[in-house]
Formats: C-alpha cells, structure tokens, sequence
C-alpha cells in the first residue's frame, strides 16, 4: 500500500523560503498565515545566527541552521485522535487531511500536535489578490487548516509544490512502503532523524544531516511512482541513467548535481527538441 | 515566534503554556482540549491504548460536542 512520506535535506537547504512561499501559492493560504515555512536555529530570532563576529583580534564564530518545518503527517497522529468529529484525518496513502466541512473549530488537535504545524482561520480569510491563488479553494473562517502534501497534485500524479520548487534539491516525496523509491533509499543510505522522536508519532517526513545526498533534479512536474510509463533507458524506478544524454563523461558534467548510483532522478533528461 | 499561527517546534517545557494559549476562548472545552491532548501524546509513545483513550474521554466528548467521531473507537464499543 502507498505510504507518501518527504525527505528533507537539511544540508541541501539554502533557507531561501521557496517551499513556503510555493506553498502559500499553491494552496491559497491565506494572509498572515503558513502551513510551511524554514524556521533557523541559531539565535533568539528567525534568520538570526548565534554567536559573534570576530572583531578587535578577538575569536568569534556565526552559527545557524535551516529548519525546514510543516506537518509531519505522523503515522500515530495525536490530531487525528482528539478530533470529536473526524474532520481530521488519515487517508489510505497516510496523508493526514482535514474536511473543512467537518472541522468546527475547537483547535483540539492544535493542541495535540507536537509540531505546531496548524492554523487557525481566526478572521475571515484574507487573499491577495483577492480570488485567491493556486488551485485549491479557500477555507471558510473558523476552521483549521494545515499542510497537505498538496494531496490535490498528488492526486493527479504530481509531486507536491514545495518539491518541485526547491532550488536546493533539498525535497523528495515518494512512497515510503515502496523499497525502490528515492525516499526510501535516502532514508536507508543517509543518516536521518524525525522531529521529536520520543513522542511515537512516527512522522513521515524525515531529515538528512551530517552529509550532503546527491539531490535529485526536479526537471518535470511528475510523481516519482508516475514515472515508468515515460522513462525512455529504464523499465524500473530504481535504474540510474549513468550517460542518459548519450554525452559521455562522468555524469556530473551534463548537470548541476553528481548522482550516485542510490539516487533516482525525478525525471530523465529531456530529449533534445522537447518542450520544456 | 510566539505567534500561535505560526508553525514551529514546540519546546517540551513550554507545552502546557503554548497549549493554554492555542486553546484561550475557544468556544468548547478548553480543559477537556488540554487533557485529551496531552492523553492523545501518550497514545502515541505507547502509554495508553486507543481504547483506553477512547473510553476515557467519551462520555465527556458526547457531553461536549454531542457527538464522538474519533477514529479511536474500539470494536464492539457500545455508544450511550
């Protein structure tokens, strides 16, 4: 069975906001909210570093990481269970979800989400430009709401927008059941840590540190398990294409990355006279 | 960063103080949404069973919301 899980490298992550800003577009989330955004470890505020700068001869050192953050769409969600009326979620692909017409509002499942990953349309929802943006429609006043893994693309074979918009790389969603897909091998291959391990919820999104993974190029609007009907040199997912543009040389020369054999690209390169 | 809209980790020892204020003038319970939440982290890390936690809170939740919906419900489990 399908189990869609994300894959987080904290080492690729630039900072740069384009998942949260890809996915205030995508999803229509409304002013002064986010369901996903890089929050920074370092000093007492967002996008500040702890430490110091060396000055007058003295030692000194900035430090700050990247905290790529949203929901985690836990396995043993604490949201779903509190929900009174089942508004919250689990679908069978293990997307936690919500039904804007369900919710009523009682911010129960706010309370139990260990990652502070919801929010509350406490005023009328407020969209600029005012018909809102992307192709999700807006949630009435009132209810909560949150990351999605913007299951409405998924649902159409699409990878979610904050993955196909990271410039870093730094994102890979797929199926975690599925030993081939890219997610897996990243988590089997790289050491990975979950947010707030010991409270059980078993999240499904995962992060990368300590070393860098080769990054997977998001060269097409596709769904990683999409992917067998249109690649053109592999009858499986987890074919690496070692000279897919037939130009020889080690594989990083054609590119911005170096993919190693564990490593599935999102796509095969596009042939010379495509679309793009 | 203490924005409640705004995600973020919650730090262990601020749960209860962040909890209180994500709950402040909501129009139900806001003990109840304490308890269960705090009860439904527990179900998580293996403290408490679904049922046990279905049990615990029903008649509460059924007083509440008028209604129980939670996916924890046990088998058999006999509504009031």
């Amino acid at each position: 069975m399908t189990n869609y899980g994300l894959v987080i490298d904290q080492e690729r992550c630039i900072g740069c906001q384009a998942c949260a800003v890809s996915c205030k577009q995508e999803n229509n989330v409304p002013m002064g909210q986010y369901w996903n955004r890089v929050l920074t470890e370092g000093g007492d505020k967002i996008d500040t570093p702890a430490g110091g700068y060396p000055e007058d001869g003295q030692e000194g050192s900035l430090d700050m990481k990247y905290q790529p953050t949203a929901c985690q769409h836990c396995e043993n969600a604490p949201c779903v269970k509190v929900c009174p009326v089942n508004a919250t979620y689990t679908r069978d692909d293990g997307i936690v979800e919500i039904d804007y017409d369900k919710c009523i509002g009682c911010r129960y499942c706010m309370a139990a989400c260990p990652y502070n990953a919801r929010v509350f349309n406490w005023d009328e929802p407020e969209h600029m430009p005012e018909e809102g943006t992307g192709d999700v429609s807006a949630r009435p006043q009132g209810v909560v709401e949150k990351c999605t893994f913007c299951s409405h693309r998924v649902d159409e074979g699409l990878d979610p927008a904050c993955v196909v918009n990271c410039p870093a790389d730094a994102r890979i969603f797929g199926d975690l059941d599925e030993e081939t897909s890219t997610v897996s091998k990243y988590i089997d291959k790289y050491e990975t840590n979950q947010l707030l391990e010991d409270r059980g919820t078993n999240p499904k999104t995962h992060y990368i540190r300590g070393e860098m993974s080769p990054g997977r190029p998001q060269t097409s609007d596709k769904l990683e398990s999409e992917l067998d009907d249109v690649t053109p040199f592999s009858d499986g997912a987890d074919d690496v294409p070692s000279d897919p543009d037939g130009s020889g040389g080690d594989g990083a020369s054609g590119g911005h990355h170096s993919i190693d054999d564990d490593a599935v690209p999102h796509v095969p390169s596009v042939k010379s006279g495509g679309a793009d | 960063m203490d924005d409640p809209q705004q995600p973020k980790l919650t730090p262990l020892p601020e749960w209860e103080a962040e909890t209180a204020r994500i709950l402040d003038g909501v129009d139900y319970d806001a003990d109840l949404g304490m308890r269960m939440a705090r009860d439904a982290i527990r179900v998580s890390n293996g403290e408490m069973t679904d049922a046990e936690f279905h049990e615990k809170y029903h008649e509460e939740v059924l007083a509440e919301f008028g209604e129980d919906e939670r996916p924890t419900k046990p088998e058999g489990f006999e509504d009031e």
